[in-house]
């Protein structure tokens, strides 16, 4: 039972948020990458593309957008389906069987969070090299041309602390929402609170976490 | 012999005298009263889901409250509970709320469970509708289904917090029998400790002591 809550979680974390997270990283990869063509291009610094994309997208603004996303659908559905696990004295009975409720509760979303900020990445980083692939092609650059730019761009230090950033920031969306969800007491009316307050909280620690990340990284 | 459920002073609500009872082995014992007189805090103090303020409720001889959590969870596997308000989960059927229990608790094989599932559904009358949700199911089936998960581990002692509350004497009457799980030579196999504001007048022939809890926290048998 709670392998298919993790199921479930991950079915509504990543896989619904497929289509809105290419469509945000296609985007902004694309706009990004074409001005910055034509602006690199008339100084002759088109090499500095590789960074941009690596630096700039795939590493901090493919994980923070991301994690915007999940925080924003998932956080607040965690929140207010643990806040009404509580309030309808769910958690209370799932205690009184011996289960207990952060084993089956919290752990199978936090799994799902997880795995889900991690795919989920996965995917916002592959669009904005192939939407970056367009924007320069429209351009007038090469593919090969691009390809051998990013790739030399990119470290393996960029690629841990692309994945350090995946599964630090599912762990805010797994565990913040949470903790708010289960914190409600007997009334209904503070469902919305808490969701509203998990996903405010998700949201700057998600920013804060970010800073420290280019701070210590 | 030693009562499977006791309470020791315990405080209750703006009670001013602190509750106190032994529930004898074999005894179905109902405690009755107002929802401020506290009645309604004894069943979370008798688990271990509250710690009372003062005073202590001890089951089995255990002071659940103050066991670290995983062996206080283990502990509760020992006792049913049926809350006030069922707490079903709301996602999941009512066959499988009736297994969650075992599944989370027992070591027994998935076709172990589904079979023990099934007696405990065709026990309880909701062999046919074991497949619905709780919000799909009325307000009996929850009921019975919140009793078979109380169950589920075939507990010695069982906590009823409002069982009969929104149900016909016939059904209350049926459940009763179903908890109290036969009868033995010195009474039902199960012991059972009901609390709510009323029972039927039906039952009072089935459970050997009913207390109507006062709001000075004194204990008043109730007079059939």
């Amino acid at each position: 039972m709670a392998v298919r809550i993790g199921l479930n979680q991950v079915r509504f974390t990543a896989l619904h948020a497929v289509g809105l997270v290419t469509l945000l990283s296609g985007i902004l990869s694309f706009l990004v990458i074409s001005q910055a063509t034509r602006e690199l291009g008339r100084i002759g610094a088109t090499d500095l593309i590789g960074t941009l994309i690596v630096v700039a997208i795939v590493r901090e603004l493919g994980p923070l957008i991301t994690a915007l996303v999940v925080a924003g659908r998932s956080g607040t559905a965690i929140a207010a389906e643990l806040a009404t696990n509580q309030v309808l004295g769910e958690v209370r009975a799932l205690e009184g069987m011996g289960i207990d409720p952060k084993q089956y509760l919290v752990l199978p979303r936090f799994a799902g969070s997880l795995i889900s900020m991690f795919t989920l990445l996965v995917v916002f980083d592959l669009v904005a090299v192939l939407a970056g692939f367009a924007a320069t092609s429209l351009n007038g650059m090469s593919g090969a041309r691009y390809f051998d730019i990013v790739l030399t761009s990119l470290s393996a230090r960029d690629v841990w602390l692309t994945v350090l950033k995946a599964l630090a920031f599912g762990f805010i969306v797994g565990v913040v929402p949470s903790y708010f969800g289960l914190s409600v007491r007997r009334a209904p009316t503070e469902i919305p609170i808490a969701a509203s307050r998990a996903v405010v909280s998700a949201i700057v620690g998600i920013f804060l976490c970010s800073a420290l990340f280019v701070a210590f990284g | 012999m030693t009562h499977p459920l006791v309470f020791e002073r315990v405080p209750l609500g703006r009670a001013s005298h602190a509750f106190s009872l032994e529930i004898p082995a074999h005894h179905t014992v109902a405690v009755l009263g107002d929802e401020d007189s506290g009645v309604g805090m004894l069943g979370g103090y008798a688990l271990g889901l509250d710690r009372p303020p003062a005073g202590r409720a001890l089951a089995f001889d255990t002071e659940v409250a103050t066991l670290p959590e995983p062996e206080r969870l283990a502990f509760r596997r020992r006792v049913g509970y049926l809350p006030a308000g069922e707490g079903l989960l709301q996602n999941l059927s009512l066959r499988d709320n009736v297994a969650l229990p075992l599944r989370f608790g027992s070591g027994a094989s998935p076709k172990d469970i589904d079979g023990r599932v099934s007696v405990m559904l065709t026990a309880v009358r909701l062999a046919a509708v074991g497949q619905l949700r709780p919000a799909q199911a009325n307000e009996e089936e929850r009921r019975r289904a919140a009793l078979a998960r109380a169950m589920a581990f075939d507990p010695t002692l069982l906590v009823l917090e409002q069982p009969f509350d929104g149900l016909t004497a016939r059904v209350a009457s049926e459940l009763l029998e179903l908890a109290r799980g036969g009868e033995s030579a010195q009474g039902a196999r199960r012991t059972i400790f009901i609390t709510g504001q009323e029972i039927p007048p039906l039952l009072l022939r089935r459970v050997e002591q009913v207390y109507r809890l006062t709001r000075a926290g004194l204990l008043e048998p109730e007079t059939v």
